[in-house]
């Protein structure tokens, strides 16, 4: 009897395991999976932030350097000789190879920022909360999708096309096929967005209706439809929401900040580090040296100061030069650099830096909160007289392009005329000029000469080759890794 | 009644057969030091019922009638037969033997008597593990088995050690699991070598498939000790008293003073001046000392029929020979057994460690490698002088203060229960439970700029651990006739969770250690500080059988299967199973053989099975959501983000070993010489490798995905060669232990191409390989064929761009006529190719001798303390007989503080080969009739040196370099030396 109990009790002990299936169930603590995020309307606050943040990350410019202004005819490499000389210095001078780490870190880091932006489009509309904010987040999602898609076609022509959560070896879609993307993305964030007027101000800075149709008008642009490119960018000059700041300087300074001028910028906080809200664009093109406000690369050339107009405001306002004083601070530069020098090209190049990412301060931190101004209303004003003067109407055109110059002349009526010709070849040449000294260092010139086609004429002295250059090579890792499902840009297969 | 006792074997009574009992008790002794034999077997003749000794070698056992002869057995000794006749005492000397066949082996889940055994198994028993002073059994274990490596890397007090056996077979943790009592542990570093009876490590796969999942890297058991049943109710006492000191072995040959400045001249011509009025600081002076070691040891152990009990109190305590370094720790053990009834029986296994543990700056030994000579220590107000580029050291460890506190209690209890005829059932509750406490506190204070806090820095965590396992089994042992049958059924589950949390303060009101705590107010926690917590919860479910099975003594058979299933993988990878089998053939009791007088001993046994890793990052197979991705939108209005994190691998799985083993035991001449070969061949495969995915996947730059894809093999030959010999009074042995390991990448992310390829980044550039072909984490670089003596040689071979005349000249591997990263070669494997050890042991009249040799060979060392640059450091004093002009050297380079001759190169490589006297000991035991006069059973005093002597081409502290991360091995940074220990000792039995 005694035994039988004791039996009993073995046979209980050996079928427990049976008895617990859920044993085995263990989620990771602390942390949530991609599986049951974003469910709530919070979590989709949550996820379209996320997709901003990237466009603080340092390699989400170009890969932590300015390539595409130190490939133009605007910017030398910057910093001292030898600084990054094997890794920035061959983009200088168009021997860039198909492993350059910084095309990588950049292609990926748009990939990332795609993938974020996937997030919110997948998953956000599938979630119960209020439609006319959930519009707006798949809406702000699509705006900065087109945004960063535009960067990869423009940079690489016709890519991997991600729109959806799953990893997949993709072929390259074509070019157009990614454009007509951008383009039904902006076409959504216009309806779907609201003004940048219409959000509260702890919000300015978010995608809004104008952004979209500037980026709008200027794909427009970059696709050759200039009527598109006129009708977009004209419903933002008409909507009487932006306007040019008085003062040239308050359209890249901390003052001008989320300001009457600005379309799309990111906002940063002079922080050192992603997660303090710092973004190193600035800082990567700081004054080198004393005052130790950063890197100094992308320093200006003797080309792009001598394109200024004689008396030009904004060469000053564009260019540091040593000796200046700025906010208070004396800029003496760096010791290793030579105050003056010859450049890889043959030019005379001087010791000095890039006045618009400028933040007052003597050290390095408030370096970190420049807020990068990606499409501003002067670009919008370029757009609309390009588009214009393009449909043969150059009158109007010049109505926009006068405007531009109107403000940098500061009220001194002997420089900075008014432009006259309504030649239409003539003033393209006119507006593509005021383009660069406008819009210099801001990283435009290079894809508006490609754009023209004159990128042969300007950039061949510096190294450039006519259907090679236009485009930066397929990272060479990427095609390693996917397996031949990537092809290489023309001129960079070997 | 009948007594029964569980000690290292189960063993059968049947229940019919209780009838006319007597008691026969007595003591079992060596004849090599006349102390007890604690676990000493006692077995009554043609059955299989007996006892173990208790710690003193103290045993009774109860006799039916018609049991008259008893065999008395223990691991080292020759096994006796004796005849009782009437006699119910019986003091048994036994004589030393360096292999004894009946012993009995612990293996997983159950025991088995030596010659019955089909796998690769080796013991050490207690004794042969207190050699060392140290609080980490497993540095005893070194050079003491073959195929085992225990190397410590570092002389920290409380540092760990890093166990491999039979090679690295993963890229991944490659440390072998601890089973103690049952408990199945990460490490055993809480454990008093004191209170352990023995050590198996489980190698073949036949040994460790048992333990499935969790056995790919060798599995080694440990078994405490127990009281015993012995009819007399007093109890044994013993006492060790142990004291040491240590002192830094051996001192890296560094430039002094006026030597570094004749360097820096050269680099920086003009930097000294007066090179002979110069300071000479020798910093190695500055920052070693000599410091004890305390150790005592209190063990009181008894039993009657009814209950066995082994109660002990440990206090260790080291300080270390760098101050703020000390380590104290606690040990309480009980161990108790309760006698129900005849067939049931309650045990429980208890063990609490509280230890105090404070961590001298880390940093501290390579600052004095680099710290340069010709500056004092201390201005001459007294304070601490600015030393460029390293800070001084002095005062690093002077604001250090860093501080571990912690409980570690590793306890199971159990219910053992026999039934019907030769079944025992076993359930057994164990428990893994640390609780962690961390704080470290820097003071405000300056030296220089580059070395100075501005604000006070308090840093606080709390860990908490709790493993437990639960295993229920069931064994079977028969033997009829000829057969012998040994089986074990079972499931077990285990859970384990943690978690950390680590906050932070700064400006707190006063710097003293009273104030010490993380207030809200007003030592407000910085956002920016360290301030998270960590969790962690897992599980596994398995089912687990065994059969041995016995033929005529001759024949073995084993056949072993484990299913595991683990939270760690999703549904579809969650359960895999792990079978082995193994055949095993004792010629020796062949009748053919019976007329051989050489031959004492011959058996060949074989095995194959396949094993786990499941010590895998195995968060990796979740795609999670990542925290903290924050923007800004207006004035600077700061607002959380979240988005998905690097995407996971669902299909991950475990990574699986097959391991084929073959051994030959031998003995001859009465087994005075035993040897025992066993030739292993493991592979691994599935082993997890992190691999880059397409950037276009949007995981973000750099980042990798976790496969299962890589394929390691390990083979090679272990050795073991015993000698035991008299000459008059003079007894000696002699053992060696050798192993040989042939550790090959095959696979790296799966297609075995040479071209794949892990790297090592060490400084920021590439020191090792990991690809097809080669032993894991094999060194890389540049080949140095010399120095470039004059300009005419410089320009006729290819350098790269920057070299000069005086710098290395690299090897133009490709012969391409031009020197650049192609040109990088393999310069040798961190893995050493084979390990060995030398035991000798004598003993004449009251005096014993041990002396343990232990070592390596094959190996090489990349010495990372030397490639660390530019600042211009100190040297090592090869550097003095730089090249300087045409002809003055052909291997020390021009000197400088960075370039070329910084690249990793073959001249950073090290031989890895070294010979130590680990231990050597010299004891006297009081003649036992003044003991016996005092009132005591046995009283030995000692005297014992470790790490006297090593014989090594390395620079460097210690040749013993090795990494948890086996892609980045054998690299030295300088870390904290193994000391030389001096001790004497005292144990006295009452």
């Amino acid at each position: 009897m005694k035994n039988r109990k004791l039996y009993q009790l073995i046979w209980l002990f050996i079928f427990i395991p049976l008895a617990c299936e859920d044993f085995l169930e263990k989620p990771p603590q602390g942390e949530l999976t991609q599986s049951n995020f974003p469910s709530t309307s919070g979590d989709a606050l949550l996820a379209t932030n996320a997709v901003y943040n990237t466009m603080r990350e340092s390699n989400f410019s170009s890969g932590l350097f300015p390539l595409h202004d130190i490939m133009s005819d605007d910017a030398n490499k910057g910093s001292n000789p030898d600084d990054a000389a094997a890794s920035i210095g061959p983009f200088d001078r168009f021997e860039h190879v198909k492993t350059e780490p910084a095309i990588l870190r950049w292609w990926n880091t748009l990939y990332k920022a795609v993938r974020r932006a996937n997030v919110v489009i997948e998953r956000v509309p599938t979630i119960a909360m209020d439609e006319t904010l959930r519009n707006r987040y798949v809406g702000e999602a699509k705006f900065l999708r087109a945004f960063f898609y535009f960067d990869l076609v423009r940079a690489w022509g016709g890519v991997p096309m991600l729109t959806d959560l799953e990893p997949k070896v993709l072929p390259r879609s074509s070019k157009d096929e990614i454009y007509d993307l951008i383009e039904e993305d902006l076409l959504f964030a216009i309806t779907a967005l609201p003004e940048k007027t219409q959000y509260g101000s702890a919000d300015i800075g978010r995608a809004s209706k104008g952004a979209a149709k500037a980026l709008l008008a200027k794909v427009y642009l970059f696709r050759g439809n200039f009527a598109g490119a006129a009708t977009y960018a004209l419903e933002v000059i008409n909507s009487g929401i932006y306007n040019l700041e008085p003062d040239f300087d308050n359209a890249n300074s901390v003052s001008g900040e989320q300001g009457i001028e600005s379309v799309f910028e990111v906002a940063a906080f002079g922080e050192e580090g992603l997660e303090n809200g710092g973004n190193q664009y600035g800082n990567v093109q700081g004054v080198r040296g004393s005052p130790n406000r950063g890197w100094g690369f992308n320093r200006p050339t003797l080309s792009l100061r001598n394109s200024f107009e004689p008396g030009d405001p904004r060469l000053e306002s564009t260019v540091i030069f040593l000796g200046e004083v700025l906010d208070g601070v004396t800029i003496i530069g760096d010791g290793i650099t030579p105050d003056a020098s010859i450049d890889s090209h043959g030019q005379a190049e001087i010791e000095s830096y890039n006045q618009k990412v400028w933040t007052p301060g003597n050290n390095v931190p408030p370096s970190f909160g420049h807020n990068r101004r990606f499409i501003r209303f002067s670009d919008v004003l370029l757009i609309a007289a390009e588009a214009l003067n393009e449909n043969n109407n150059s009158a109007e055109a010049l109505v926009h392009l006068n405007r531009v110059r109107q403000r940098a002349r500061e009220g001194d009526n002997a420089i900075l005329a008014d432009i006259v010709t309504t030649d239409k070849d003539q003033l393209r040449d006119i507006i593509l000029h005021e383009r660069r000294v406008e819009l210099a260092l801001e990283g435009h010139r290079f894809w508006d000469l490609v754009r023209t086609n004159k990128a042969a004429t300007v950039l061949g002295p510096l190294g450039f080759i006519s259907g090679t250059h236009e485009l930066l090579p397929i990272p060479q890792t990427e095609i390693d890794l996917s397996q031949g499902a990537l092809a290489q840009n023309p001129g960079w297969e070997n | 009644m009948t007594k029964k006792l569980l000690l290292l074997v189960f063993f059968f009574l049947p229940s019919l057969l209780i009838a006319q009992n007597r008691t026969v008790s007595g003591k079992v002794s060596g004849d090599d030091d006349n102390l007890g034999i604690p676990g000493a077997s006692v077995l009554v003749q043609g059955t299989s019922k007996g006892v173990a000794t208790d710690a003193d070698g103290n045993f009774s056992l109860e006799l039916q009638a018609g049991e008259t002869v008893l065999i008395i057995s223990s691991i080292g000794y020759k096994t006796q037969t004796i005849a009782l006749g009437d006699r119910t005492s019986i003091n048994v000397v036994l004589e030393s033997d360096a292999v004894s066949l009946e012993e009995v082996v612990v293996i997983g889940y159950g025991t088995v008597r030596k010659s019955d055994l089909t796998g690769s198994v080796s013991s050490i028993r207690g004794k042969e593990l207190n050699t060392v002073p140290s609080i980490n059994p497993m540095q005893s274990l070194q050079g003491k088995i073959a195929g085992v490596q225990v190397a410590s890397s570092s002389g920290a007090p409380g540092a760990g050690t890093y166990v491999r056996i039979r090679g690295i077979g993963t890229f991944n943790d490659s440390s072998p699991i601890y089973v103690v009592d049952g408990v199945i542990l990460q490490n055993i570093d809480y454990l008093n070598s004191a209170d352990i009876e023995s050590m198996e490590v489980l190698k073949d796969a036949s040994a460790t498939a048992i333990y499935g999942a969790r056995g790919a890297n060798g599995v080694i058991i440990v078994t405490t000790k127990k009281g015993a049943t012995s009819g007399n109710n007093f109890p044994t006492i013993n006492l060790t008293v142990d004291y040491s000191v240590q002192q830094l072995a051996k001192k890296i040959d560094l430039l002094n003073g006026r030597d570094y400045a004749i360097v820096r001249n050269k680099i920086n011509p003009g930097t000294f001046n007066n090179i002979d009025a110069l300071p000479n600081t020798d910093w190695q002076d500055e920052i070693f000392r000599t410091a004890p070691i305390q150790n005592y040891q209190l063990s009181i152990a008894g039993g009657s029929e009814k209950f066995q009990y082994y109660t002990s109190f440990g206090y260790f305590k080291q300080d270390g020979i760098i101050s703020k370094s000390e380590y104290e720790r606690v040990s309480l053990k009980f161990n108790n057994i309760l006698h129900l009834s005849k067939d049931v029986r309650l045990g429980s296994n208890l063990s609490f460690t509280p230890f105090t543990q404070q961590n001298t700056n880390g940093n501290s030994v390579f600052v004095v490698y680099r710290a340069w000579p010709t500056i004092t220590p201390f201005q001459s107000d007294g304070s601490y002088s600015e030393v460029p580029g390293v800070g001084n050291v002095l005062a690093d460890i002077d604001n250090t203060n860093s501080f571990n506190k912690g409980l570690r209690s590793v306890n199971n209890i159990y219910a053992e229960v026999d039934f019907l005829k030769g079944f025992t059932f076993k359930t057994s509750f164990g428990a893994d439970i640390e609780y962690g406490k961390s704080r470290s506190y820097t003071p405000i204070f300056f030296v220089s700029p580059q070395q100075q806090n501005a604000t006070d820095d308090l840093g606080k965590g709390y860990s908490d651990r709790i493993d437990w396992l639960w295993e229920n089994t069931v064994n079977y042992q028969k033997e009829m006739g000829v057969h012998r049958v040994n089986a074990v059924v079972g499931y077990t589950l285990q859970e384990s969770s943690s978690e950390n949390v680590f906050l932070g303060a700064q400006n707190l009101l006063r710097p003293g250690e009273d104030f010490w705590y993380v207030n809200i107010f007003p030592n407000l926690v910085s956002p920016n500080f360290a301030n998270n917590s960590v969790g962690s919860n897992f599980s596994m479910i398995s089912y687990l059988a065994r059969a041995n099975y016995t033929y005529n003594d001759r024949y073995l058979f084993t056949a072993t299967f484990r299913r595991d299933g683990s939270s760690k993988f999703t549904e579809s990878n969650r359960f895999a199973n792990f079978p082995s089998l193994a055949v095993g053939w004792n010629a020796i009791n062949e009748s053919f053989m019976q007329n051989n007088k050489t031959l004492s001993n011959l058996k060949v046994r074989a095995s194959w099975g396949t094993i786990g890793n499941e010590k895998i990052n195995y968060q990796r197979q979740y795609s999670l959501v990542q925290n903290g991705i924050n923007a800004l939108f207006g004035q600077d209005v700061l607002y959380s983000g979240a988005t998905y994190g690097v995407s996971g691998n669902p299909n991950l799985k475990w990574e699986t070993t097959e391991q084929i083993d073959i051994g030959i035991e031998a003995g001859f001449l009465n087994d005075r010489l035993t040897a025992e070969i066993d030739y292993y061949h493991r592979t691994t495969s599935d082993i997890l490798i992190d691999l880059p995915v397409p950037g276009y996947y949007g995981n973000g730059d750099g980042a990798v995905i976790t496969f299962n894809a890589g394929e390691v093999l390990n083979k090679g030959f272990e050795l073991n060669l015993g000698w035991n010999g008299e000459a008059g009074e003079l007894k000696y042995s002699v053992g060696l232990v050798g192993t040989t390991i042939h550790n090959e990448v095959l696979k790296v992310s799966g297609t075995g191409e040479s071209d794949e390829e892990l790297v090592g980044l060490f400084n920021g550039r590439q020191v090792t390989r990991t690809v097809p072909g080669l032993p894991i984490g094999s060194f890389f670089g540049y080949n140095v064929l010399g120095v470039f003596q004059n300009a005419s040689e410089l320009n006729a071979y290819p350098h790269l761009s920057s070299t000069e005349v005086g710098d290395l000249k690299f090897e133009d591997v490709n012969q391409d006529g031009i020197l650049n990263s192609e040109d990088r070669t393999n310069l040798g494997s961190p893995i050493p190719t084979y390990l060995f050890g030398l035991n000798l042991n004598l003993t004449y009249k009251n005096f014993d001798f041990t002396s343990d040799f232990q070592g390596q060979g094959g190996n090489k060392i990349f010495n990372g303390k030397e490639i660390i640059r530019p600042d211009p450091y100190n040297f090592e004093s090869r550097y003095l007989n730089f090249w300087n002009g045409d002809g003055t050297s052909n291997s020390e380079p021009r000197p400088s503080n960075g370039g070329v001759n910084y690249e990793p190169s073959s001249r950073y490589i090290y031989d890895g080969s070294f010979i130590r006297l680990r231990n050597i000991s010299l004891g006297c035991t009081l003649p036992q009739a003044l003991v016996d006069k005092g009132g005591m059973k046995s009283v030995r005093a000692y005297v014992r040196v470790t790490n006297l002597f090593t014989i090594s081409k390395f620079t460097g502290y210690t040749p013993e370099i090795v990494s948890g991360n086996p892609v980045l091995n054998a690299i030295d940074v300088a870390t904290y030396p193994v000391p030389r220990i001096f001790s004497v000792g005292l144990n006295m039995t009452f």
